[in-house]
């Protein structure tokens, strides 16, 4: 597989390491009332899509970005390649 | 020096001779001969024996997709098994010997399978080995294994080196025939940065082969000036003896090329290469098969694909026979009878199977339109067939057509499915090409040598325009279209005797049949039933014939019935290609401590820990079991001072304004109240509350902090850090860089290790109790200036400290503490002592985090904060992980101190019986204490604080061993730390 | 105190060998050191790296060389640049940089952490192309361009410092195992 990093182009998915699902980005607010079940839904809860679905890549032996790859999981197609560090500011992560 | 069967002209270098062997018999060839070309121009037949029936076997085809004539090549531990002697390339010196016979070739002892033939047809294993159970693997499968498999392995080491690469292109062309070389051209002269890979060891395919003209001028010729041409264009790489055997995503092929099979040995150099090549474009021209028809008993030495019969007179220049017959459903067959009259080999008859006019005159030769050949005779070579009609006419070698099939193979790797077209009775690609991918030539269906020519030079121009590359390609090069008329016709169907579809796994019309009456519907199921197409060619000759055959009995048509996938490699690829460089102790790397050299100069013995190699323990004279030197070396710790290298711990530099809040949301317990010039010890949690590493962290200044992590756990720290930088909380400011490599840090421990110290550490810095507390940390010189880190913190629980120096100064501290050490005795301890040291002291290890653990079953509940954010505290409070009477981690020791104890073994209350109902816990690690005088452990257990005093069984069913041990604090000594803040 | 200082020792001895027209020699005397961009401050990290080494910022992947004490910024991360360069002291290395960018930069001393290679010759990249995945091609990888990958399981910073010539950085302790596979790759390909 390669993916097309946004900064350096494409590359070979042996320098990059999976984590999973991109909605970890979404951690949940600990000062939230019901943060037990949010951060067990956050964890352990995920969908499995036959199609698109966003995925967290690490350019580990590469940049050490963090990346959010769109994959076809049918066709293993990348349809887009974010840094997660842009997305999870997009989503209202900061500090 | 002519073989007898050799003919004029052809490929092949008459000025050089190559002596070699086939069954030890003494043979000569030529360069340019393959093995088998050569052994039929010595008018060598029989070659093997079959798989299942042990029949006589001969040379099939003059290609890859042979199912036939399988060898093995060279001897001793250099011998290789089920070689294609199609394939395999003649050279001085060759040894070859035929394989899967029992006493000599010609007298096969087992080929009285085949007299039991009837017993032994498609699915005889799963009826016949079923009962009785006993019989399984004492007598069936022993039996079975012998007489299994073809060739022999050499049973030693391969000695050849073989190797792998990287390579990138513009666009890949696979297949260097008319279609191939027309695409190379195309884009070489565009300017691209072409990869032209063919698995033979001439381009061309079958220009080589046939008698077509490209441009006016002869097939082989222009083949080799198209050659010279790309060989000149710089951007443009020919992989001769070159097979792409995948392709996988994005673009990506794999490609096996042979370095040095044709030679007599490899020079030391690797044998082959396993490449795997990047491309944007791929142009898929990887020619066609030719597939035989089944007739009764068509698997005679001397019954050949008609293709191959006109490859070994054109190319090779050998005559296949002296009496050769042709039979054919198509007018490209009619070639084969033409080329051989125009090389002055006999053409006997033609038998067409189509009731139509003769295609053309063959002078001297029987022809019978609307023929079917039935049956064939001549017991270790064809010496005659009989037609339907009841005609016999004397052959020695059968030319066999059914026209031919696209080699669609790659196009089925990402899931892509060959659909059915009529017009040429094959399988063509379908929808679902792996991406980038485009076919040309015959490998599409277009089979003539115009067409190809034409589609591989269009081929590479859309390529060129898809990439924004201009092609300056000219014209496409020019031919004819020769005739390729066909008329689908698979099986005569009053053939006498068994009709052979898959040669290699030896299945017949009769066997696909009876799978068909059995309920076997489905081609994938016939396949693994019948094993068609198993074998290691794949079937590329067998399959299309029994999927015909198949639809013929479901009464579909063969559009309905489909093919199966093929999937990678194309052709076989060796494990040894796989593993590359990756053998022995190059499978993987080794990372060396600073102080390697210096321990290795020592007589340590080194233990893996990862990819370290890390000094286990440092025998001395006179010490002869490793329990020996691990005592010595912890009580002399213990008693005055003990040096470690610990370089192996992960290190991290982090930096920024918010460097400390990062690290409070990092570690359950808080960190950004840490002073500067201070050390604390932190517990990483898994978010869902799981420990999962600890170690200490150095503050060096208000936004500067060096982490340090388990071995194990570094690169997953650091990865996890990262993740919670960029992803978690982008708005703070912090930075990592990992310095593990960058400091060589040793401990020195022990009641003396500040006395050491003190002369090694540049005398300006105060590095007493009071101005260098236990915990402390500072940057410090040493030796007269050399940047040193001094950290006060312990393992072992003694007095002790960490000193870290740029890992170039490592084993030069190394010598210095050691020396400075002398009037102490000083020792240099390693793993071992480490490990019963954190034991007796009751530091959790990889063995109790093993990621099971809790922060409370480490008794480190209290460090986990609830005041602020991190990662896993919440999900740490979930209820089941702080059950009162839970499991927590405690110290053992022997009941009778004599006995030793054992990791693994499970506690369990005296008397209860040992099942998982009883189960209280097991033993995490344990050492022999020679502060103690005994065994001691350490392990989880429930509720183990309130019940210290306890005897409980220690039951280790696996070495059978149940030892009642007592339940005891994991503090083993010094439970008030009183040595190390000495 | 002890007596004597102690001595340095680089990761692979100062190891020199040719292989046909490609020589490979342990690289020594330079030092390495990360500068690390605060949140928000890429301008004042940009002014400090012209003022301090005459450099401008490079971009992730790409390097630029500075003018003063034979300097080379490294565009290692998107807020992270390794400057390489020869530190009149090197035991001070860490700190000529920092002193050079101030509090524009967060630095760090990777000297010690990396094993460098310079590979030089015609025909290096034939011998290359057995263990590095990247696309070595002057239009893929230009003079300047810096990579971090992996070669053989190990980490592997590689920058194009000319036309025929690359210097590879790998993990010290681990250097032995990476010179092996570079001398067996240039020995593979060697005639």
């Amino acid at each position: 597989m390669l993916i097309d990093h946004p900064l350096l182009g494409p590359r070979d998915a042996q320098e990059f390491v999976v984590l999973g699902d991109a909605g970890l980005i979404d951690r949940p607010d600990r000062q939230a009332g019901d943060a037990a079940r949010r951060f067990h839904e956050y964890l352990h809860l995920r969908n499995n899509p036959a199609g698109e679905h966003r995925e967290l890549w690490f350019h580990e032996q590469g940049d050490r970005s963090w990346l959010v790859v769109t994959r076809d999981t049918l066709t293993h197609e990348i349809l887009r390649v974010e840094l997660a560090r842009d997305v999870a500011v997009a989503r209202g992560r900061d500090r | 020096m002519n073989g007898p069967f050799r003919l004029d002209g052809g490929l092949i270098d008459r000025a050089r001779a190559l002596a070699f062997r086939f069954d030890g018999r003494p043979l000569t060839g030529h360069p340019g001969d393959t093995l088998a070309s050569a052994l039929l121009a010595n008018g060598v037949r029989l070659v093997g024996r079959s798989f299942k029936y042990h029949r006589p076997r001969g040379i099939f085809t003059a290609g890859s997709e042979e199912p036939n004539a399988l060898v093995e090549l060279r001897s001793g531990a250099l011998r290789e098994p089920n070689t294609r002697a199609t394939v395999a390339e003649l050279f001085d010196g060759l040894e070859a010997s035929s394989q899967n016979h029992r006493g000599s070739l010609r007298r096969d002892l087992l080929a009285v399978n085949d007299l039991i033939a009837p017993f032994l047809s498609a699915g005889f294993y799963y009826k016949t080995f079923m009962w009785p159970k006993s019989f399984w693997e004492r007598v069936y499968e022993p039996a079975i294994r012998a007489s299994a498999g073809l060739g022999r392995l050499s049973g030693e080491a391969d000695p050849d080196c073989y190797d792998k690469g990287f390579l990138h292109c513009d666009l890949l062309v696979i297949g260097a025939g008319p279609a191939g070389l027309a695409a190379a051209l195309a884009a070489g002269r565009s300017g691209a940065r072409v990869i032209l890979a063919d698995e033979d060891f001439v381009m061309g395919g079958r220009l080589n082969a046939e008698t077509h003209e490209v441009n006016g001028r002869s097939g082989a010729d222009w083949c080799a000036e198209a050659v010279g041409e790309l060989a000149s264009m710089d951007r443009v790489r020919l992989l001769l003896r070159t097979t792409v055997t995948g392709a996988w995503d994005h673009g990506i092929y794999g490609a096996l090329e042979r370095r040095t099979d044709h030679l007599a040995g490899s020079g030391g150099k690797p044998r082959q290469i396993l490449w795997r090549i990047y491309s944007k474009r791929a142009v898929l021209a990887a020619g066609a098969t030719e597939r035989p028809i089944a007739f009764g008993g068509n698997d005679r030495p001397g019954i050949m694909l008609a293709g191959a019969v006109r490859a070994y007179a054109n190319r090779f220049a050998v005559g296949a026979g002296r009496h050769v017959g042709l039979f054919t459903n198509n007018d490209d067959g009619w070639r084969t009878a033409a080329d051989l009259a125009r090389k002055g080999v006999p053409v006997a008859a033609v038998i067409d199977a189509r009731d139509q006019e003769p295609v053309a005159e063959v002078p001297g030769a029987r022809i019978v339109m609307g023929g079917r050949v039935t049956a064939t005779r001549g017991r270790h070579g064809l010496r005659g067939v009989t037609l339907a009609t009841g005609e016999r006419l004397a052959l020695d070698c059968l030319a066999v057509s059914g026209g031919w099939s696209p080699n669609v193979h790659l196009t089925c790797h990402h899931g892509g499915r060959p659909v059915w077209r009529d017009g040429i009775a094959a399988f063509v690609p379908g929808d679902g090409l792996p991406g980038g991918m485009s076919v040309a030539g015959a490998a599409g269906g277009s089979f003539t040598t115009a067409a190809a020519l034409a589609e591989g030079h269009g081929a590479a121009v859309e390529a060129l325009d898809g990439l924004g590359l201009s092609a300056a390609a000219g014209e496409p090069p020019g031919a004819s279209d020769e005739s390729v008329e066909v008329s689908p016709f698979w099986h005569v169907a009053e053939s006498r005797g068994r009709a052979w579809l898959d040669l290699q796994n030896d299945v017949t019309v009769k066997d696909v049949v009876q799978a068909h009456s059995e309920g076997f519907r489905s081609v994938e199921h016939l396949k693994r039933y019948t094993t068609l197409g198993m074998a290691t060619d794949q079937g590329k000759t067998a399959n299309v014939a029994a999927l015909a055959i198949m639809a013929g009995q479901t009464g579909n048509s063969i559009a309905e019935t489909g093919t199966t996938m093929f999937r990678p490699p194309y052709t076989p690829v060796p494990v040894a290609a796989f593993a590359g460089r990756s053998r022995g102790r190059e499978f993987r790397p080794t990372r060396l401590t600073p102080s390697h050299d210096w321990a290795e100069a020592r007589g340590a013995v080194f233990v893996e820990a990862g990819l370290w190699l890390r000094a286990q323990w440092f025998p001395r004279p006179g010490e002869t079991r490793w329990r020996q030197s691990v005592d010595r070396e912890v009580q002399q710790t213990r008693g005055s001072v003990g040096i470690c290298d610990v370089t192996t711990l992960g290190k991290i530099d982090i930096q920024g304004r918010d460097a400390g809040e990062f690290l409070n949301r990092i570690y359950a317990n808080g960190f950004a109240t840490l002073a500067v010039g201070k050390v604390r010890y932190g517990l990483m949690l898994r978010e869902d509350g799981i420990a999962y590493d600890d170690g200490t962290t150095a503050r060096l200044g208000e936004n500067h902090f060096v982490m340090t992590t388990t071995t194990v756990n570094a690169v997953l720290v650091f990865r996890n850090m990262e993740f919670a930088r960029q992803c978690l909380w982008p708005g703070l400011d912090v930075h990592l860089i990992s310095v593990t490599e960058q400091w060589a840090q040793f401990a020195v421990a022990g009641p003396n290790s500040r006395a050491l110290l003190r002369k090694v550490v540049d005398p300006e810095h105060d590095i007493s109790n009071e101005a260098f507390p236990f915990m402390a940390c500072g940057e410090v010189g040493v030796c007269g200036g050399t940047p040193a880190r001094l950290f006060r913190i312990s393992f072992s629980g003694e007095l002790a400290y960490e000193i870290a120096v740029p890992a170039r100064y490592g084993e030069a501290l190394m010598e210095a503490l050691m020396a400075a050490g002398g009037e102490f005795g000083a020792v240099a301890y390693g793993t071992e002592a480490l490990g019963v040291m954190r034991i007796e002291k009751g530091h959790a290890a990889a063995n109790e985090l093993n990621g099971q653990t809790t922060a409370r079953m480490l008794g480190m509940q209290r460090m986990v904060s609830k005041k602020k954010d991190c990662i896993g505290n919440i999900l740490s409070e979930r209820p089941e992980m702080n059950r009162e009477g839970g499991l927590e981690m405690m110290g053992f020791r022997p009941v009778d101190r004599s006995e030793p104890l054992a990791a693994g073994a499970h506690f369990l209350a005296p008397g209860r019986e040992a099942v998982t109902e009883n189960d209280e816990g097991w033993m995490t690690s344990v050492a022999w204490s020679p502060e103690l005088g005994h065994s001691i452990g350490l392990g989880f257990i429930r509720n183990g604080h309130a019940r210290i005093g306890e005897t409980v069984r220690a039951w280790d069913g696996v070495r059978g061993r149940d030892v009642a041990v007592e339940i005891v604090s994991a503090h083993f000594l010094d439970p008030d730390g009183e040595r190390l803040r000495g | 105190m002890a007596e004597v200082a102690l001595t340095a020792r680089t990761p692979l001895d100062g190891y020199a060998g040719t292989f046909g027209g490609v020589t490979l020699v342990e690289a020594a005397g330079l030092s390495l050191v990360s500068a690390a961009v605060p949140n928000g401050g890429g301008d004042a990290f940009a002014a400090a790296l012209a003022e301090g080494f005459g450099a401008s910022r490079p971009s992730t992947g790409e390097s630029v060389p500075g003018d003063r004490l034979g300097a080379r910024i490294l565009g290692m991360q998107p807020d992270q640049m390794f400057i390489l360069f020869e530190a009149p002291d090197p035991d001070r290395a860490a700190e000529a940089v920092s002193s050079a960018l101030g509090p524009a930069a967060y630095v760090t001393d990777q000297s010690d952490s990396w094993a460098m290679l310079r590979i030089e010759g015609r025909g290096v990249r034939a011998a290359l192309e057995r263990i590095c995945m990247l696309d070595l091609d002057d239009a893929a990888f230009p003079q300047g361009r810096v990579a971090r990958t992996v070669m053989e399981h190990l980490a592997v910073i590689i920058l194009r410092d000319g036309a025929d010539s690359f210097l590879l950085m790998t993990p010290r302790s681990s250097a032995r195992s990476f010179l092996h596979a570079v001398e067996l790759s240039l020995a593979n390909v060697s005639e």
